[in-house]
């Protein structure tokens, strides 16, 4: 009954649907409408469902997917919050069985591994309630660290560099009319009465892998020089 | 005086460090200078302007400025944002206070020395109490926003001016209120930069002296908020102001190294309007003068070519003589270079490094003036960095050359050198007995035996010395009434019996090292010695002191030798006593008894017992003309000073063996070119 009222709902929207297809400007008002068998419209009105059907099913399945991966990466982050299994393991031990000195050895090293995760991860409720738990029940008899809260550098620092980078501009800035000094003291040997060269006329710097290849050559050679004298 | 072969060094690579700040004891005859690495210095203007102490600085410390307060007390604030008090006696640096303001850019005491103003780097000024233990936070004066770069008390301690950029205020010290606010920027035609106010000084007159990054000198009447008047004094920034105390006259220093100096004369002759007037123009420096003071004689200043120059002003000057000459230091007053004789090694100390170099020789002879051509080249051995931020105080090598030790503000340290063919290793000798750092001085005994360890409070430790790598704490000496100060020159006999200390009071102490008992004092003189060794055979002790006296004390006779008495009754002569550098090392001939060398930095001297000394008539630098006269004649006019002015500026000088000589010089030209960078000078034709 409903697949006919579908079949007879379709038909009639294909019915009207060829009946709306020919576009209004090249319609002329005195054509008859197209003659269409029946079958072949039902079968175009099936394919047509099905194709939506398909694509509807399909965009389904991609939200499904996509809540899925979703769910696991919350999962899988979750589970990253939490301490790996090994410590919550001894950690419920330790809670369960009271402080005894085998306990001790072992809550050192948990305790550390403890200490360790508490600073990487974010505090999780538990978590923080079973570090209470363990610290009110687990203290340390020797701590083999001492906390010592250090003299903030950072800020400093800073103001150091800033204060020094404001000398440096106002001191050696582009409006300073700086020389270098080559050029500053050379002028001296330019206006004596005896004009000499300038006081960097030969710059030492210059072929300074080329010498020291030749140094290391030389080393060699006599080095080799006295082999073969011997 | 003999043939020598001389080694001329001038591979000691030192480059002095900028000064940054200068300080003028306000009723005394100190000047306290600080340098660009944190060196902190103080000179006694009394004392024949010695050198009287060093503190090393340190990496992370910069100083901005230092100031005298309560006396003789030093501090010093800088961009650590922390103000220090200077252990003058124990030579090191106490513990700071945080100026609670981020950097500190400048620090002034008040006239009475009880409170210092400081002005940081977020626009406050702070005033701190002077107390006996340190200093204690006062209260916070008006901030403004704009750093704070330089403040100045008025004379009577009721208003403050603090000058910033573009602008600077004055503040009510009692109320804490800025009472005026004065911009300093309006005068000048296309500003497309800030006008920074490097330096300021409040007139007990009302008037406020500005001096900014324009190259002006301003007069204003702050309570008015006028400009009185303005002198272009330079094209390039003004960058510091000393004001004397009878402010009538004000000495101004620019980026290009020129010194100015302004006075207030009256207009007319006689007349009672008077004007500020630049009168001296200097030109000492060849880099920025970021530093000048005004002492009541002359006007001083330092700058980033690590120069202090001292221009005492003629019109203070009663007489004519050595008092008013001009005075330039840069190297500094103490050895910075041992030598180890019989391996024929250097030392050279650096701030944060030592290098050892093995010195060249050479098989050719050759006659006077000639230079010979070597046949093995200088060697750099090797190079120790220090451990730590901090700066070396002292370090010496062994005379054999196979010990060689350091000392920072905070650790001791001790190595053997190996040197085998031609590697050379360093191992560090384990378990130095403990002693409270710094060590202010090292001196190794002539037979390699045992380290003599300079100390606070007149004390010097002795260590043994033990074969292959090891230290033993022997005795410690102290002289027997006590002393605060520090030592800072040691002197051991060659044949290892006494021991020669100077203390920071300037007494000198003699131990006898085989029963570690104190020997004797030598009578006291009134000035610094700059220099002392033992004689190797004779045990007399030769002293060099900073006005240039020079005197024998035999120690097993505990009085002055015969010779001594001669030269105090005859006097030196005038050129000798009117050298600007003391001496800052004596050796001995071993062949020669009668020798006595000695060096300063311009000149090195043999001195020759056995010779007459020169009268005030006699020429002192007789060297040259004694060559070319006949023997005869040369004996007439040969005196017991032979002098050789060749090897110039001298840092270090030492005798080797019979005819060998390493002179240590370091021409002033190869360290210049390392500056940063001048402001360019434009010379016509060039």
């Amino acid at each position: 009954m409903v697949r006919r009222r579908k079949a007879k709902a379709a038909a009639a929207g294909q019915r009207r649907a060829p009946a709306a297809l020919p576009s209004p400007a090249s319609s002329s008002e005195d054509e008859a409408p197209e003659e269409v068998a029946f079958g072949v419209a039902r079968e175009a009105a099936a394919a047509e469902r099905k194709l939506v059907g398909e694509a509807a099913r399909r965009h389904r399945e991609l939200l499904k997917e996509k809540r899925r991966r979703h769910q696991e990466l919350f999962a899988e982050q979750k589970k990253r919050r939490l301490l790996p299994e090994a410590v919550l393991q001894e950690l419920q031990e330790l809670q369960d069985v009271s402080t005894g000195p085998a306990e001790q050895a072992a809550a050192d090293d948990p305790g550390e591994e403890l200490e360790a995760g508490a600073v990487q991860l974010e505090q999780g409720q538990a978590k923080v309630q079973k570090k209470k738990g363990k610290r009110s029940k687990g203290a340390r008899t020797k701590g083999n660290y001492v906390a010592v809260c250090l003299k903030d550098h950072s800020v400093t620092g800073l103001h150091q560099q800033l204060a020094k980078d404001f000398l440096n501009a106002q001191l050696y800035g582009p409006h300073t009319n700086r020389v270098q000094a080559n050029e500053f003291f050379s002028l001296a040997n330019k206006r004596a009465s005896v004009k000499k060269a300038a006081v960097q006329f030969v710059d030492k710097s210059w072929g300074q892998d080329k010498k020291e290849k030749a140094a290391r050559f030389k080393k060699r050679w006599l080095a080799s020089q006295i082999k073969n004298g011997l | 005086m003999g043939e020598f072969q001389v080694h001329r060094v001038r591979f000691f690579g030192l480059v002095p460090a900028g000064v940054r700040c200068i300080a003028y004891q306000p009723r005394g005859t100190r000047l306290a200078l600080a340098r660009t690495d944190g060196t902190v210095e103080v000179y006694n203007f009394a004392a024949n302007y010695f050198q009287e102490k060093v503190i090393p600085g340190h990496e992370a410390r910069s100083v901005e400025s230092l100031c005298w307060a309560a006396g003789a007390r030093l501090f010093g604030a800088g961009l650590g944002g922390d103000i220090t008090e200077y252990d003058l006696a124990g030579l090191s640096v106490g513990r700071g206070v945080d100026g609670g303001g981020g950097p500190v850019w400048s620090m002034v005491a008040n006239g009475t020395g009880t409170q210092l103003a400081i002005g940081c780097e977020d626009g406050s000024v702070k005033i701190f109490q002077v107390v006996a233990e340190g200093i204690q936070f006062e209260r916070n004066l008006d901030r403004r926003k704009g750093r704070v770069l330089c403040l100045s008390w008025h004379p009577s301690d009721t208003h403050i001016v603090a000058g910033s950029i573009d602008f600077f205020r004055v503040i009510d010290v009692a109320s804490g209120q800025t009472v005026q606010r004065i911009m300093v920027n309006h005068h000048v035609e296309k500003a497309k930069r800030e006008c920074v106010v490097w330096a300021i000084a409040l007139l007990s007159s009302g008037t406020a002296v500005s001096a900014d990054s324009f190259g002006r000198v301003q007069f204003w009447d702050w309570q008015q908020g006028t400009l009185a008047e303005s002198c272009a004094v330079s094209t390039s920034a003004v960058l510091s102001l000393a004001v004397s105390e009878k402010e009538d006259s004000i000495v101004v220093g620019t980026s290009t190294g020129a010194t100015l100096q302004l006075q207030l004369l009256p207009v007319r002759l006689g007349g009672l309007e008077k004007q500020w007037v630049r009168t001296k123009v200097f030109q000492f420096h060849s880099h920025d003068v970021r530093a000048v003071a005004h002492s009541p004689t002359a006007l001083i200043s330092g700058g980033l070519d690590a120069q202090l120059v001292i221009r005492p002003l003629m019109e203070k000057m009663q007489k004519k003589n050595y008092d008013a000459v001009l005075r330039k230091f840069i190297f500094p007053h103490r050895r910075l270079v041992s030598c180890a004789r019989k391996a024929r090694l250097l030392l050279f100390q650096f701030s944060q490094y030592l290098e050892l170099w093995r010195l060249g020789s050479t098989e050719e002879t050759g006659k006077d003036g000639e230079v010979l051509p070597l046949c093995r080249m200088p060697e750099h051995l090797l190079q120790l960095k220090s451990k730590g931020p901090e700066h070396i105080y002292c370090s010496s090598v062994s005379p054999c050359g196979t010990w060689l030790g350091y000392s920072t503000a905070s650790r001791f340290q001790l190595y053997r050198v190996h040197c085998d063919g031609d590697g050379v290793s360093l191992s560090k000798v384990p378990k130095v007995p403990k002693l409270l750092p710094p060590a202010y001085q090292l001196q190794f005994s002539a037979g390699s035996d045992s380290l003599f360890v300079a100390s606070a409070r007149g004390s010097v430790h002795v260590f043994q010395l033990l074969e292959p790598g090891g230290c033993k704490h022997l005795h410690t000496l102290r002289p027997p009434s006590g002393c605060s100060e520090a030592v800072y020159l040691l002197a051991p006999s060659a044949d290892g019996r006494w021991l020669a200390a100077v203390s920071g009071d300037w007494a000198i102490h003699i131990y006898n090292l085989k029963c570690f008992k104190h020997h004797c004092v030598v009578p006291r003189y009134d000035c610094a010695v700059s220099a002392l060794a033992i004689h190797p055979t004779t045990n007399n002790l030769v002293i060099a002191y900073s006005d240039q006296q020079l005197s024998e004390f035999s120690i097993p006779e505990k009085q002055y030798t015969g010779w001594s008495r001669a030269v105090q009754s005859r006097g030196l002569h005038r050129l000798w006593l009117e050298r600007d550098s003391p001496i800052t090392h004596i050796t001995f001939n071993p062949k020669n008894a009668s020798h006595i060398l000695l060096h300063d930095t311009f000149l090195l001297c043999v001195l020759d017992k056995s010779l007459p000394l020169p009268d005030d008539g006699a020429i002192l630098m007789n060297q040259s003309t004694l060559k070319q006269l006949p023997e005869t004649a040369r004996k007439r006019q040969l005196h017991a000073f032979k002098i050789c002015k060749k090897f110039q500026p001298l840092l270090f000088m030492d005798l080797l063996d019979k005819n060998c000589l390493v002179v240590v010089e370091r021409p002033i030209m190869d360290f210049k070119t390392q500056l940063p960078q001048p402001v360019q000078q434009k010379k016509f034709g060039t």
